[in-house]
């Protein structure tokens, strides 16, 4: 039985990572045929680091999710606190209405924000206003559901006494914000930030809908090169791609572990 | 010397349609340590969120030194509180933890420090400045969130519940502590607690509150010995409560005997109930015309026995030294001033018999349910 299960693992992780193995493979394939491993080099990775279109468009992908990350965690944050200050009937509401957009097909949120850029370009009475703006937009659309998801756990957990020790030692508000409460969901927000990192890098299909043409994302431009024959170089890029996504995630991971871990120290300090 | 600090008048407070607080008036003067004393779910801790300024009443106005503060938050009040869970702040050391209130309120750097030093110091705490609050005990954190508080030279100190999570000993050398550092700094505490010991042995006045009305103020000697109605007569202390008719002036009858007592100012005939508290009853042999009683239980409880006795169908306890025998049938002795005579009440009837007594259902009782207290 335990022989078993241990096999059925394997085969499990196999089925998810071989697809990537794959690409990592090709990637140091000195031929360009997926069929034969002819040898191992380098050669491509140095290629994309010369290629003069590849690289700026990583870049352009990496500001897009840094900088919607950025926003997002900081709108996401404040909406979660409002969440949590809620009566209970609202509040279950409004984490049913941030849970939606999450649900609801990228296709979907795709199409429905081309046409509200759409409807607003008309309105401003402009050709188009796709670009930098409609794209950080809709990032921050579909980035602060997460962010507001890995928040609002950690402002339950929170001891509300603390909010209101901080409020009774002379704290406005804001400042009670600042002092106290961010230090103790302040995991739920990293954690929150790295999501919404990571989901505005790799996405493809709502920026596929809102870009324009001074400003693409990596994911759409590969998605044209798609239609002719795929170089090389771009398995290159997939891999290194699948490697800092992976890091963040057990990055992420750590973090989570490490603030169990604390709580855990604080419950026995505490007895 | 007794003036009057805060005063809460006509205070009233709902919750989704419930009535929690029903107007309730009350005066604390400076400097005096007053204890709000009532089961769970009482009003006790609303009462206190209200002084705080973490609540606002319904209805009804509270007065600080005053003026009226209803709308004022709470940290634009001269006042502190220490949390029953303690709350100190996870992510400071114990010094930080104590300098917050001083460091929001901008005093300079060498300033702070003279002062939590000065209240490590009064708290016994020296030497655990740098260590993390998380790393200390249950008392030693109490003490960190009393310093914090009390470094900020608030007019008042609220306590909700501050020695509900420590152990019995702990507790009593913390009462101690406490009405020590409250008569050394001179400011008036404020505390909340379910236990009635805890209330008697500390407090200049006590407050015994229920359903959100305030039964009796007064101070603790007063409060055990003149309880006003039945519900505070059982609270405090045990008590047997029975139905009593107040001949005239000074003589009080029940079980169809006359007693003298110490009570005045009822109606001719007017049904009362009369309070008699288990170590007040003197045991004689039986008959002479005292009233007799069988002995149906005895508990031994260190330095005396509770000793339950049926007196025709009425339960009674009474504490004494001696042994009795179950089955015994013994004469009951009672001193006018061993008689407290009080009005019916709507606590009438409700207590006193002591039928369905039992030791353990009464600690049961007893036991801090604090965490759950209102909201």
């Amino acid at each position: 039985m335990k022989r078993f299960t241990r096999i059925f693992t394997v085969v499990v992780f196999l089925f998810l990572y071989l697809p990537m193995i794959v690409l990592a493979v090709a990637s140091f394939n000195k031929g360009s045929d997926i069929g034969a491993f002819t040898g191992f080099t380098f050669r491509q990775y140095g290629e994309l680091f010369r290629d003069s279109t590849l690289l700026p468009l990583l870049g352009n992908s990496i500001i897009i999710a840094v900088v919607a990350a950025l926003i997002s965690t900081i709108l996401g944050t404040m909406a979660a606190v409002g969440i949590h200050n809620m009566r209970r009937r609202p509040q279950a509401m409004a984490m049913a209405l941030t849970n939606i957009p999450m649900t609801n097909p990228d296709i979907v949120t795709g199409v429905s924000l081309a046409l509200l850029f759409a409807f607003a370009g008309v309105m401003l009475r402009r050709n188009s206003i796709m670009g930098f703006g409609t794209l950080l937009i809709a990032h921050i659309t579909f980035d602060m559901p997460y962010v507001i998801l890995s928040v609002m756990p950690k402002l339950t957990q929170m001891d509300p006494d603390l909010e209101e020790a901080a409020l009774d030692l002379g704290c406005t508000p804001v400042k009670a914000f600042f002092r106290v409460v961010i230090h103790e969901i302040m995991p739920g927000i990293i954690s929150g930030a790295l999501m919404a990192f990571t989901m505005s890098l790799d996405d493809f299909v709502i920026s596929y809908f809102v870009y324009g043409p001074n400003f693409v994302t990596l994911p759409v431009e590969i998605y044209n090169y798609t239609k002719k024959p795929l170089q090389p170089k771009i398995y290159a890029l997939f891999t290194l791609l699948f490697l800092v996504i992976l890091l963040l995630m057990v990055l992420m991971n750590l973090l989570q572990l490490r603030d169990a871990r604390q709580r855990q120290i604080r419950k026995g300090g505490a007895s | 010397m007794a003036k009057e600090l805060i005063r809460l008048q006509n205070v009233s407070m709902q919750f989704d349609g419930e009535t929690v607080l029903d107007n309730i008036s009350l005066t604390i003067n400076d400097h005096e340590f007053l204890t709000l004393l009532g089961p769970s779910g009482c009003g006790k801790t609303t009462t206190l969120r209200i002084i705080g300024g973490f609540q606002t009443p319904t209805s009804g106005d509270v007065f600080f030194d005053g003026a009226r503060i209803n709308d004022v938050p709470p940290y634009r009040r001269k006042i502190n509180t220490v949390f029953q869970k303690y709350a100190l702040f996870p992510h400071l050391d114990v010094y930080d933890n104590i300098a917050f209130g001083l460091r929001v309120s901008k005093l300079p750097e060498p300033e702070v420090d003279r002062r939590v030093m000065e209240m490590l110091e009064i708290v016994s705490l020296r030497g655990f400045q740098n260590r993390k609050v998380t790393s200390l005990s249950g008392g030693q954190q109490q003490r960190v969130a009393i310093a914090r508080a009390l470094v900020n030279q608030p007019k008042v100190l609220l306590l909700d519940e501050p020695l509900g999570a420590l152990d019995m000993r702990l507790r009593k050398d913390m009462q101690n502590e406490l009405k020590r550092i409250q008569q050394a700094l001179e400011i008036t505490f404020i505390y909340v607690t379910h236990d009635q010991e805890e209330a008697l042995a500390m407090s200049d006045t006590v407050v015994v509150m229920d359903k959100g009305c305030i039964q009796q103020i007064g101070s603790p000697v007063s409060i055990y010995n003149e309880p006003e109605n039945a519900f505070v007569a059982d609270f405090i202390g045990e008590s047997n409560i029975l139905d009593g008719i107040m001949r005239k002036d000074y003589e009080v009858e029940f079980f169809g005997h006359r007693y003298q007592c110490l009570d005045k100012g009822f109606a001719k005939n007017e049904p009362v109930d009369v309070v008699i508290r288990p170590e007040d009853i003197d045991i004689v042999p039986p008959g002479g015309g005292y009233l007799s009683a069988t002995v149906t239980n005895v508990i031994f409880k260190g330095t005396f026995y509770d000793t339950f006795v049926d007196v025709g169908d009425f339960k009674w306890l009474i504490q004494t030294t001696d042994f009795h025998e179950i089955g015994d049938v013994i004469g009951i002795s009672l001193d006018p001033d061993a008689i407290h005579v009080m009005k019916k009440s709507q606590y009438s009837e409700q207590f006193g018999d002591y039928s369905s007594y039992s030791a353990e259902y009464d600690e049961m009782e007893e036991d801090p349910e604090g965490e759950a207290d209102e909201e």
